[in-house]
């Protein structure tokens, strides 16, 4: 086995005046500044609610959307390992027969209380038949009351997905 | 009493107070917008008056007025009522004190009076500023004291062990510029500032006694509280430091007096080494005897630099969403930059061509002065900003290691150095 040897430094006159050290921070700071100063579309943060975010990636997890199937209709069964899987007990589910032969079974009742999801996406991959997604892309969502922050069926599947190719 | 002495008084009083406590919200400013474009952000930018931003100036009174209006709350446990409110003031009125023998420009001389341009017309010079400025660590020792708080009184313990250990080597520094100088009175050494070293480079205090400038500008940041040395706070230690348990305007005046006192400082640091009031090259008369030159060469730069400005506001002052009001505020600024022009130049014009009264000479002579000074005090604060935003905090042994091993033993030298070639030269 080779020894390397690791250099020390700071012993040295100009490590121990201090001074060489601040000046040459002192030029980094002042190049940032004067980059900045001269041209404020240099810098990078955004204005956000005049300015939306444009880097969202597919694979950001929002706010939940419930999908369709080709006709419309919805795509759940009802089948509960969502609210299984989910580590926070943030889905409601309650279930109902179906009765247009499609198939058999189908949710009366799905809440999610967005107040009480932690958005680890446990649902959308525990999901068998693809029913719950979260790729809409809604990072912010606000409200006056605690109730309004539970979603229920209909306002799920009104969600879109923010981008298409998916 | 007559009308022009009590004029001049009162400006000056004026000055003192716009140089002090008006510099206090632009330094706020000045401090959140360096940072942000330090560390590639905006800083605050979207207060606004009518669509008015002033680049985010109207967020510094914002946040005063919410300070003015905040309950003032106190905790049941500070026995100590009269020294907890007392302990503010303290810290605000040294610091504000301390402003008022700072030099805005020459003597000021209207018929037969003479005028000495400072807030309080008195010669203690620079030992006024030293017993001000030391006054000001009685306050942060007696608000952590007073706070029955163990961070509290931990914050204004390293702040005082930190001004006894720092204000030692500046006041030798001082020294050895009042052996250079030859005076303590602040007018006095920037006239001997206003000389030439060899005949072409300004005898400013930092050429003279480069090391003495650099103990001083260290010190100073020690003495007014500012990073890297500002172990008074420390939010990962101690919380607010000896500020904790002040609210509303009380630690409103703990704030501005922080800003005021590295003003004063900034104020003493560009009088004792970068020429004060004086412009390099041109001392007071100078100036005086060249006045048409300098009259043409303004009417000649104002414009140019308005144009730069001008510019610069037209491709950096704009607001993303197109039909805010506040995308109006550079199509206003541009009006009043063109009509301080238009003021100015024809104001040179008449004087150009009317032919011009030593006094008129000596007032305008004045302005020039005191607008010099501020740009010069406006590039210290900000040096004192851009170091905030570039070091750390220093650890307090090291703080002591520095004060004491090496800024001590330095000054003391530099004092038989500076007394040796005084002596020996016989200058």
């Amino acid at each position: 086995m080779g020894i390397k040897i690791v250099p020390r430094y700071g012993k040295s006159l100009k490590d121990r005046l201090y001074l060489p050290a601040i000046f040459s921070g002192m030029k980094t700071t002042i190049s940032h500044f004067a980059k900045n100063l001269k041209d404020t579309s240099n810098i990078k943060t955004e204005c956000y609610p005049e300015m939306q975010p444009t880097d969202i990636t597919s694979r950001y997890r929002g706010v939940h959307r419930l999908t369709h199937r080709d006709d419309g209709s919805i795509r759940c069964v009802a089948c509960f390992m969502c609210a299984t899987a989910c580590p926070s007990d943030c889905i409601f589910i309650e279930a109902t027969e179906r009765e247009d032969g499609i198939d058999e079974k189908m949710p009366a009742l799905f809440n999610i209380d967005l107040l009480e999801c932690v958005f680890c996406g446990g649902c959308a991959e525990a999901c068998p038949c693809d029913a719950i997604r979260m790729d809409t892309g809604i990072f912010s969502f606000v409200a006056t009351k605690r109730e309004d922050f539970v979603l229920n069926r209909e306002k799920l599947l009104a969600n879109k997905a923010f981008r298409d190719e998916l | 009493m007559n009308t022009v002495l009590v004029a001049v008084i009162v400006i000056n009083i004026i000055l003192a107070l716009l140089f002090s406590l008006g510099a206090a919200p632009i330094l706020v400013w000045v401090e959140r917008r360096v940072a942000g474009f330090i560390q590639d952000r905006l800083g605050p930018n979207r207060c606004n008056i009518n669509g008015f931003r002033l680049g985010g100036l109207i967020q510094s009174f914002a946040d005063m007025l919410k300070l003015v209006f905040k309950e003032d709350f106190k905790a049941k446990a500070i026995k100590e009522k009269f020294v907890f409110t007392l302990a503010p003031v303290i810290v605000f009125v040294s610091a504000f004190l301390s402003y008022m023998v700072m030099p805005f420009a020459d003597n000021l001389v209207i018929g037969s009076q003479t005028f000495i341009m400072q807030g309080l017309p008195i010669n203690l010079g620079a030992l006024w500023f030293l017993a001000f400025a030391g006054l000001s660590i009685y306050g942060i020792i007696l608000g952590g004291w007073s706070s029955n708080n163990k961070y509290s009184l931990l914050g204004s313990i390293r702040a005082g062990a930190q001004v006894i250990s720092y204000e030692a080597s500046m006041t030798l520094a001082l020294v050895s510029l009042l052996v250079t100088y030859g005076s303590i009175n602040l007018v006095d050494m920037v006239n001997f500032q206003s000389k030439l070293l060899f005949g072409f480079i300004p005898a400013w205090g930092i050429v003279i006694q480069p090391l003495a400038a650099v103990i001083f500008i260290v010190t100073a940041f020690a003495e007014a509280n500012r990073t890297p040395f500002d172990i008074a706070e420390g939010e990962s230690e101690i919380v607010g430091g000896y500020h904790t348990e002040y609210s509303a305007m009380k630690f409103g005046l703990f704030f501005v007096g922080e800003y005021v006192a590295m003003s004063a400082s900034s104020a003493l640091i560009v009088t004792l080494f970068f020429g004060g009031y004086n412009l390099p090259w041109l001392g007071t008369d100078t100036l005086k005897e060249n006045f048409h030159t300098i009259m043409l060469a303004i009417i000649v730069i104002l414009p140019l630099l308005s144009l730069l400005f001008g510019r610069w506001i037209i491709k950096n002052n704009v607001w993303p969403s197109r039909d805010d009001k506040r995308n109006n505020e550079s199509k206003w600024l541009i009006r009043v930059l063109i009509l301080i022009n238009i003021i100015v130049i024809g104001i040179l014009g008449c004087f150009l061509i009317n032919g011009i009264t030593e006094t008129t000479t000596n007032i305008a002579v004045a302005i020039i002065q005191i607008a010099t000074f501020a740009i010069k005090l406006l590039l210290m604060n900000f040096v004192f900003v851009w170091v905030r935003w570039t070091l750390p905090r220093f650890r307090y042994d090291q703080l002591q290691n520095l004060g004491w091993k090496i800024l001590l033993p330095l000054s003391i030298a530099n004092i038989f150095l500076t007394a040796l070639v005084v002596v020996g030269l016989g200058v």
